[in-house]
């Protein structure tokens, strides 16, 4: 009996197949940069060049994501736990794997030109992304407390480093700054919530969790002690990451003060990962104790909701505003969570694909879009009224934007109704009324704001007559996709409810 | 022979499967279509435009030939499926109370576009496809046997709206008046949402027939009732929540007058008639004084209101409220006269109304205001306007021999019916109209000259005839003999009526 270490592992490796592509082709890239951007090329006599591969390495870094998605979808395995039940497989992991790597392929995608243009040279930046991928990939699919975890530290240290990746702006180092202190504080809030779980169980793996809890409600003693402490903790924890109401001080600022590719990106990926992480361990691990839980996401999600559309209203730039705005976001997903019903985490997913598209959506408008200014200077927006006269000069793309306001708005026949209907459908059915009510107030309150940017774009007198330069071809390939999809789900959404009530399904059992 | 014997048969396979869908895409792939040519091309682009209204007009007109009076079912019924695991299906029909909207709706539309045939001078092509797009939506407002879907078109109707008030409109106030519609509109109708929800909800179903069959606790019906009323009391208006409307009006272009006038505001009263009584007897029955008390006030408020108005369109946005008010009191009056004048007069009101907006529209076009103190003498200049403009005004008054009559005499039998008091109050309002009305004509078309102010001088050009034609033979084909359009409605209006035991 020769039994080796592969052997042992042998499933297991298959299993994290796309993850383990991921890294390996993570790495390559990351010698291949380091080599040749140090590498120096004399010219003549006078000029020594060494080459920047910002574009290089990001185009190699969409195709390791194409082919890691495409192991993904060829995943020998759908379901089963590996690594010494550290990690799980199941449908839920496999489309919230799905959703990442085409939310991290466009985020990458959309911003190769923004790069190149305001000279952020350091190939560094793909990198950091292709490893924060890999690391939500994990996070999605841990479960044990220590390996979710060490994902989410993963990711968050991949995170600072990159929303300070323009040193030269004191917004950006700033931004940084403010991120990596709230985060590393909201990383230990988390870690004390799990090391409280862990005292009071004993255990950390969220199957063995969830048998434990799975009575607890008669046996209250437990309740009284630090478990209810623990859960506590780790809630206020992903509630940080999660830029939930009391805990999003940090997100305007970051989202403002960071570069737009990276403020694509934590609005994009992490929510993903990190809501996906969350219904796993509250919605499985915790569920028979919903009652203490439930409570504190409707108190976040009556907050996000409202701070969401009380406090975008005043915005002038338009990265805060997009801020508050997916603060507001987060309050409706949390709607969803809140239920504690299969509906629920439905309704959230099926509203967390609707929103990734219509984020999609918005950067790669904002991130391709160019006021040219007098002598050929080129300006991006970053004032809500620069918008000013897009729609007399660019009419398609003031159209795009117009769907796509009307659609994070919620007016039907959009997709974002689809999503805002489905959540409040299931607030209602769990008799969750305040919560549909405050939702849809809310809502009506927000759509003030969304539309106010139409009126800017279509309405406003304009003296001068703005010029915009053009698109690029990658992003306006995005913009397309997630305008057809937004304009269109109305009239087949069935797949979509099919995959989110699957991934529904998954997490229940 | 053979060729009329195929064409005949061809029109049958095409009503049996679906002569409903026709109606509703024909504009659509206009508006696609329209998408894809150059915006130079001017002519060719309103020529595209208005074939496919004409199109859907005339495939309307087969519906109305087409459909059996005789029963009170929906008829040209297509079902689809939806969503996956919901009883939300994709479910249209039409019936009795239903069909007049649908021509009304496609009649208007050729209507607004031959208005701005040469007046729209920028973006003509965003103006016909939002104008094509919202049609669609319009007819499918009207068929749908859907709750959720009827919300889903209800709202979506707000997008094309809002921006051609806010592009195509005249004034700075525009936005305002956008801005207004916009929020108004849909703060009424997320609670709508919610009580939709709940239903289905509670019923497992946003079927329509299969509502009809189901009976809510009359507290629930009372709550649910006050939800769908939240909404339709918006968009009928009723008198607390009308601001938005004058405002809308006085703002929009004149196609887009045309359609609030002629259709939007029928989405609320279509709305009562369709989900609130058959519905929810009980908090219909419950609700009627309020119903009432509310109308009649606004009618008389509105009436009265009118008489101090300067803007000439605010003249007749307010008269929209007080006829829409009539409007509501003969849908509660709750007997077959009072709900068939009522649609009745919701036709009427969709002809009248929209042509005075036209008149109003002409009267802009040519002089660029819109106040009512520069105009005078009118008839010297414009002895064709004068003409048509009276007729207008006469059926605004609801003389004899015009459509409004018919549907205010028939609102009045059937309230009276119900409630003497309310009969007397709300007759008043024909006294009132009358006064603002003739006011308002004299204002305009008589009196001294005003060379001062209005020195261009042109009357009414082939076009606009053309365009105030149809109007008048709607208004008196409607007013002579009403039994053509009585007798449509009658089975479908009983059977709403015996079904809520009213």
């Amino acid at each position: 009996m020769n039994l080796s270490f592969i052997d042992l592992f042998e499933n297991d490796l298959k299993g994290v197949f796309p993850e383990i592509f991921l890294i390996t082709g993570t790495i390559i890239l990351l010698v291949y940069g380091v080599i040749y951007t140090t590498e120096r090329r004399v010219l003549s006599k006078r000029n020594i060049a060494t080459p920047i591969l910002i574009r290089n390495i990001s185009w190699l870094g969409l195709y390791s994501l194409v082919l890691s998605f495409l192991l993904t979808i060829n995943t020998p395995f759908l379901n089963g736990v590996i690594f010494y039940n550290s990690l799980v497989l199941d449908n839920f992991t496999y489309y919230l794997k799905l959703i990442i790597f085409i939310a991290t392929f466009s985020t990458i995608l959309f911003s190769i030109d923004y790069l190149r243009e305001e000279k952020l040279n350091s190939f560094e930046y793909i990198i950091l992304i292709l490893f924060s991928t890999c690391s939500i990939l994990l996070m999605v699919s841990s479960y044990d407390l220590i390996a979710l975890y060490l994902a989410i530290e993963f990711q968050s240290l991949s995170f600072y480093v990159i929303a300070a990746s323009k040193r030269n702006s004191e917004f950006s180092t700033e931004a940084g700054l403010k991120y990596f202190l709230l985060g590393a504080f909201s990383s230990g809030i988390l870690l004390f919530g799990c090391s409280m779980i862990y005292g009071f169980t004993g255990v950390t793996n969220l199957e063995e969790l969830a048998k434990i809890l799975t009575s607890l409600p008669e046996a209250p003693w437990i309740t009284e002690t630090g478990l209810f402490i623990g859960i506590l903790f780790l809630a206020v924890g992903f509630l940080f990451k999660l830029t939930a109401a009391p805990f999003h001080m940090w997100a305007p600022d970051v989202y403002e003060g960071s570069p737009t590719s990276v403020t694509a990106f934590f609005s994009l990926a992490p929510k993903i990962a990190i809501l996906g992480a969350l219904s796993r361990v509250f919605f499985y691990s915790f569920y028979d104790l919903i009652l203490p839980w439930q409570k504190i996401f409707i108190v976040c999600s009556i907050a996000s909701m409202i701070l969401g559309a009380l406090a975008a209203v005043f915005q002038k730039k338009i990265k805060r505003l997009l801020a508050y705005s997916s603060i507001g976001h987060v309050g409706y997903m949390l709607i969803g969570l809140s239920c504690g019903t299969i509906e629920g985490v439905q309704a959230l997913f099926l509203y967390l694909i609707i929103y990734i598209a219509m984020t999609i959506n918005i950067f790669s408008l904002l991130l391709a879009l160019q006021k040219i200014g007098r002598g050929g200077k080129e300006r991006r927006l970053k004032y809500i009224a620069d918008l000013r006269g897009l729609a007399h000069t660019n009419p398609i793309l003031a159209l795009t934007l117009t769907a796509v306001l009307f659609s994070i708005a919620g007016i039907p026949p959009l997709a974002g109704f689809f999503g805002k209907f489905y959540l409040f459908f299931t607030a209602l059915s769990a008799s969750l009324y305040l919560l549909a009510v405050i939702g849809v107030v809310t809502s009506v309150i927000s759509c003030f704001y969304y539309i106010r940017l139409v009126k800017i774009m279509y309405f406003e007198k304009i003296n001068t007559w703005p010029l915009w330069g053009s698109i690029k071809r990658e992003n306006s390939l995005l913009l397309a996709i997630t305008f057809f999809f937004i304009l269109f789900l109305g009239i087949y959404p069935s797949p979509f409810f099919l995959v989110t009530h699957q991934m529904a399904l998954a997490l229940s059992f | 022979m053979p060729l009329l014997c195929l064409f005949k048969k061809l029109i049958k396979l095409m009503i049996n499967s679906s002569l409903i869908l026709f109606v509703a895409f024909t504009p659509l792939v206009g508006a696609i279509i329209l998408f894809f040519i150059p915006n130079e091309k001017i002519r060719l682009i309103r020529s595209i435009a208005f074939t496919t209204s004409l199109i859907t007009f005339l495939f309307s007109l087969l519906l109305w030939l087409e459909f059996d009076y005789s029963t009170a079912k929906f008829q040209f019924v297509n079902n689809v499926n939806w969503l996956p695991f919901s009883n939300i299906n994709f479910y249209i029909g039409v019936d009795g109370i239903s069909i007049f909207f649908i021509i009304l709706t496609t009649f208007l539309i050729p209507v607004c576009i031959l208005v701005g045939w040469s007046t729209v001078k920028n973006y003509l092509k965003q103006y016909l496809i939002a104008f094509l797009v919202l049609e669609t939506l319009m007819i499918f407002v009207f068929c749908t046997l859907d709750l959720l879907l009827f919300y889903l078109f209800f709202e979506s109707v707000l997008i094309p709206m809002f921006l051609i008030i806010g592009i195509w409109g005249s004034r700075e106030r525009k936005i305002r008046a956008a801005y207004q519609f916009f929020l108004y509109t849909l703060f009424g109708s997320v609670f709508m949402l919610l009580a939709i929800l709940f239903i289905y909800f509670q019923t497992g179903t946003t079927d329509l027939q299969i509502l009809y069959t189901t009976e809510f606790t009359v507290q629930r019906q009372i709550i649910l009732w006050l939800a769908f009323f939240a909404s339709f009391a918006v968009k009928v208006p009723m008198v607390p929540v009308h601001i938005w409307l004058p405002e809308a009006h006085v703002e929009a272009p004149t196609a887009g007058s045309v359609i609030l006038a002629g259709i939007l505001l029928k989405l609320g009263s279509y709305g009562f008639l369709r989900f609130s009584i058959p519905i929810f007897p009980e908090a219909t029955l419950y609700f009627t004084p309020l119903i009432y008390t509310m109308s009649v006030i606004a009618i008389i408020y509105t009436s009265l209101t009118t008489l101090s108005q300067i803007d000439l369109k605010k003249i007749i946005a307010y008269s929209s409220v007080a006829h829409m008010n009539f409007v509501t009191i003969g849908l509660f009056s709750l007997n077959i006269q009072g709900i068939e004048g009522s649609l009745l007069l919701m036709l009427s009101h969709g002809l009248v109304s929209s042509a005075l907006f036209l008149c109003v529209g002409a009267l802009y076009d040519r002089h660029k205001t819109r106040l009512i103190q520069y105009y005078g003498g009118c008839v010297q200049t414009m002895p064709l306007f004068s003409l048509f403009f009276l007729i207008f005004t006469l059926g605004n008054l609801s003389l004899p021999g015009t459509s409004s009559f018919v549907g205010e005499f028939l609102i009045l039998v059937g309230s009276f019916q119900s409630n003497t008091m309310i009969t007397t109050l709300a007759a008043t309002g024909m006294v009132l109209g009358a006064a603002y009305s003739l006011w308002l004509y004299n204002r305009v078309i008589f009196g001294p000259f005003k060379p001062n102010f209005i020195n261009r001088f042109s009357d009414l050009n082939r076009r606009e005839v053309m365009m105030f034609l149809p109007f008048i033979i709607g208004i008196f084909w409607i007013g002579i003999y009403p039994e053509i359009f009585l007798r449509v409605m009658h089975i479908s209006v009983s059977a709403l009526i015996q079904h809520g035991n009213y």
